[in-house]
């Protein structure tokens, strides 16, 4: 910096020795979001979990067979009717509660009151999903010795889970599970925030016509409910993507899938966005700015948005939170969004919600005569559980994050 | 206040239009087959008596995800539908058929028609069919919203009013863990739990005895998604596997449609109490999911409600403290309560799906859940989201009016 002789000496050390504002703004926050304990608890668990998700990034998912995972853990499985693990082909998987040797099933019949499925060489009849009721009902029980006495230390984790194909355990689809989520909700949320904060950035910039054909634009948007709206999306997606050779693959599929997703999230932090900018665009320092010469981008990029950022931060990290959620309540519905049914990206919503499934599975099983009633509590609680702790973190961190930026609600 | 709600009413064609649009748009990418039933033109299947004459997908061909179709007759269709015309056109007939709820009919391979509750609708139109079971889901709605509202509003004011105290952080983490529990997942243990404890109830395993019913009703059956067709749950009212069914098969008259209060309207009072019974828990569920947001609006609006200065004011004559919070504060902070509501109800109703899936309860959402799997029933879901974005629309409107009417502010802008 230049000495200016007009203005004292101090006066001139003082300008040059205060920092940054935007890093005494940071310091401010985090001095005031430091008070706040749930905040802190909720920054605490966040970063663990991110921890895991990197450390989980790094390791290879071992996909397994069924019959490789079976013959380390159990010896050989009886694949006599031809199940091939890498097709999927006409055949479908049943297996008991450690994933293995139950038996391998190659053809299904739906009727109106039961399933019948050929299984190793049999006919099975198993009771419809819904109607009627299975007669000799034998109620289920918690049995809490299975999980001490699995066939590995900690033997729950290794089972593998059930309705996941390619087949992979508890434990390795848990590890990556964390780093899929992130992976997903940040890339969704962050696709669909960027588009939100420009386009309601220019709706509340330009006024006028073109801000209120955005607004009823982000009106309509926000009338479909928000379930609907990603599975209407993701149903047309996944129709095009399988009609089309060019957008067939994985990697292809999984981007098609985010825009999916991030196209439901846009109108919300548009909306949000717009109101900020109304406000800050007549604050005095951007008048200043304006009348000091800056041009109509510096005056947007260094003065407005930088200024309405703070609730999209806290709706940021609120939605990161909600997407597993989502993507579960999603698979748990049987909607398949992976492609071609395969789950290459094992994500904590989407192990947790096949538990769930498998759990009625079990349930059904148990009412037949003969039949295993162990409950496999422990593929519920351990994904449920990091579910769990991973969107509350989120939320705790939000709201903590609220509470510091928002000066009224600092005292 | 007149030309404010008249505006707002006026904004409500442009909304549903947009929407269509949208649908429009997101259906036209479908492939052929998929497509008819998504922009759900009735002709088509009006005229499936005769097998020849029916879309492919509808004679058994593989046609889920091809575009070509061998069958003449479909083409012959195909052309007196519209939908070799220009795109304008196919967006008229489309705009007007969603308009005149002919929303197509239910399609006839997903496990929706597969399934018992629902195996009535094959063929049937899809907007008799949603509105059949739809009161079912406001009932769910209301239910759910009613311990909404009666938890929210007196937590939110006492965690304001204790503000970074023990009972404000309780009530936070209480909150935020409704929020991250997943609606499946938390169901699915209130399941498991209730099997499990009912074994030890008297009138036989997985059952609970009720004051109608002392030999015990199945709540297991709850789990497998079917009604109990043995033991008490008989009555006049009662189908073979649910209410849809009484609803459908129009074995007594049912003159709202609501299960409630249709079964009391015929005397059937037990009946009344025991529906609404098993509406309680799943909507708990839902109650707990959806606290957090309201809860933190409220517990926010009270916060700067009472820094205001009529507070001051009325604390300083002498108001006793409760009067001040709950007259002077808790009124004025419900204005913003309001209008949370009915942008919650957007993402309230959304979560029925996988609730009503998971306690077997027949309504719009599970249907919804069932047309899902495993082949896709595109008249049911485009036609459920134009249901349900009618419902958030005019939830909306409901709720502007009336912040309009109780905050005098608004009526300026």
């Amino acid at each position: 910096m230049a000495l200016n002789t007009d203005e004292p000496l101090a006066t001139q050390v003082r300008a040059a020795r205060r920092p940054n504002p935007r890093i005494a703004q940071m310091k401010r926050t985090w001095y005031f979001f430091r008070r706040n304990t749930l905040g802190m608890v909720g920054l605490a668990i966040l970063i663990m979990i991110a921890v895991v998700a990197i450390y989980g990034a790094t390791q290879p998912l071992s996909w397994l067979s069924m019959t490789q995972y079976c013959s380390t853990n159990f010896g050989p499985l009886n694949s006599a009717s031809g199940y091939n693990s890498t097709t999927h082909g006409g055949a479908f998987l049943k297996s008991d509660v450690y994933g293995c040797a139950a038996y391998v099933c190659t053809y299904e019949t739906v009727l109106p009151t039961n399933y019948l499925q050929f299984c190793n060489g049999q006919w099975y009849k198993i009771p419809a999903p819904e109607g009627s009721v299975y007669p000799g009902a034998v109620a289920p029980t918690l049995n809490l010795g299975t999980f001490s006495s699995g066939p590995m230390p900690l033997g729950g984790l290794s089972t593998a889970i059930t309705g996941a194909f390619p087949v992979f355990n508890l434990a390795d689809g848990m590890l990556r599970g964390a780093d899929w989520s992130l992976i997903f909700s940040v890339s969704i949320v962050g696709i669909g925030a960027m588009a939100g904060l420009i386009i309601g950035a220019i709706a509340g910039l330009w006024g006028g016509y073109v801000d209120e054909a955005i607004m009823r634009l982000v009106d309509i948007f926000l009338s479909i409910p928000v379930i609907l709206f990603v599975i209407v999306t993701i149903t047309v997606v996944v129709s095009v993507a399988s009609q089309n050779a060019s957008l067939a693959g994985p990697d292809t599929e999984l981007s098609l899938l985010i825009l999916a997703f991030a196209a439901v999230w846009w109108p919300f932090y548009a909306r949000i966005v717009r109101g900020q900018v109304l406000v800050v665009r007549e604050q005095k320092y951007v008048e200043a700015a304006r009348a000091s010469g800056a041009k109509n981008g510096r005056i947007l990029f260094r003065h407005i948005i930088p200024n309405s950022m703070y609730p999209v931060f806290i709706q940021f990290s609120l939605d990161v939170g909600t997407i597993p959620l989502l993507i579960g309540g999603l698979v748990f519905l049987g909607f398949h969004i992976f492609p071609n049914d395969q789950i290459y990206f094992p994500e904590l919503g989407t192990i947790s919600a096949l538990a769930v499934q498998n759990l009625s599975d079990y349930l059904v099983n148990c009412t037949l005569p003969g039949g295993g009633c162990v409950i496999p509590w422990w593929q519920l609680l351990f994904p449920g559980l990091s579910l769990f702790l991973y969107a509350i973190s989120v939320n705790l961190l939000s709201d903590g994050l609220r509470d510091a930026l928002d000066p009224r609600l600092r005292r | 206040m007149l030309t404010y709600i008249l505006r707002r009413v006026a904004l409500v064609p442009v909304i549903i239009v947009g929407v269509m649009t949208i649908v429009f748009a997101l259906t036209s990418a479908l492939p052929v087959q998929d497509k008819i039933l998504a922009q759900h033109q009735p002709p088509i299947h009006a005229k499936c008596g005769t097998p020849e004459y029916c879309p492919c997908n509808l004679v058994g061909g593989n046609a889920t995800n091809t575009s070509m179709c061998k069958n003449p007759f479909f083409w012959r269709i195909y052309n007196e539908l519209g939908l070799n015309e220009p795109i304008p056109v196919q967006w008229g007939i489309f705009m007007y058929h969603s308009l005149t709820f002919q929303w197509g009919t239910v399609g006839n391979n997903s496990l929706l028609v597969g399934a018992a509750p629902y195996s009535y609708a094959k063929g049937i139109p899809v907007a008799g069919f949603l509105g059949g079971i739809l009161p079912y889901t406001i009932e769910l709605a209301l239910v759910s919203l009613g311990i909404i509202l009666a938890i929210a509003i007196p937590l939110g004011n006492l965690s304001a009013v204790n503000r970074n105290r023990p009972v404000d952080q309780a009530s936070r983490v209480m909150s935020f863990s409704g929020f991250a529990i997943p609606a499946y997942l938390l169901g699915g243990l209130v399941l498991i739990g209730i099997v499990v404890l009912s074994s030890s109830f008297v009138g036989g395993i997985g059952t609970v005895a009720t004051p109608w019913c002392h030999a015990g009703e199945s709540i297991y059956n709850e789990f497998t998604g079917s009604w109990p067709v043995e033991g008490c749950y008989t009555g006049a009212l009662q189908g073979s596997t649910g209410f849809p069914i009484w609803i459908a098969n129009s074995v007594v008259t049912h003159p709202t449609g609501f299960p409630t209060i249709d079964a009391a309207y015929h005397g059937q009072y037990w009946l009344a109490v025991d529906t609404l019974l098993r509406l309680m828990l799943p909507a708990l569920v839902i109650a707990y999911g959806s606290i957090a947001g309201l809860l933190r609006f409220v517990r926010n609006s009270m916060l700067e409600v009472m820094n205001l200065d009529y507070i001051r004011t009325a604390r300083a004559k002498g108001v006793p403290e409760k009067v001040v919070v709950n007259r002077h504060a808790g009124r004025n902070s419900l204005n913003v309560t309001i209008t949370v509501l009915g942008l919650t109800f957007a993402f309230f109703i959304g979560g029925f799906p996988v609730i009503e899936d998971v306690f077997g309860l027949d309504g719009v959402g599970r249907a919804l859940a069932l047309s899902v799997q495993p082949t896709i029933d595109f008249g049911v879901i485009f036609g459920s989201t134009l249901l349900f974005t009618y419902l958030v629309v005019a939830a909306n409107i409901i709720v502007d009016v009336l912040y309009a009417y109780l905050d005098p502010r608004v009526r300026l802008g």
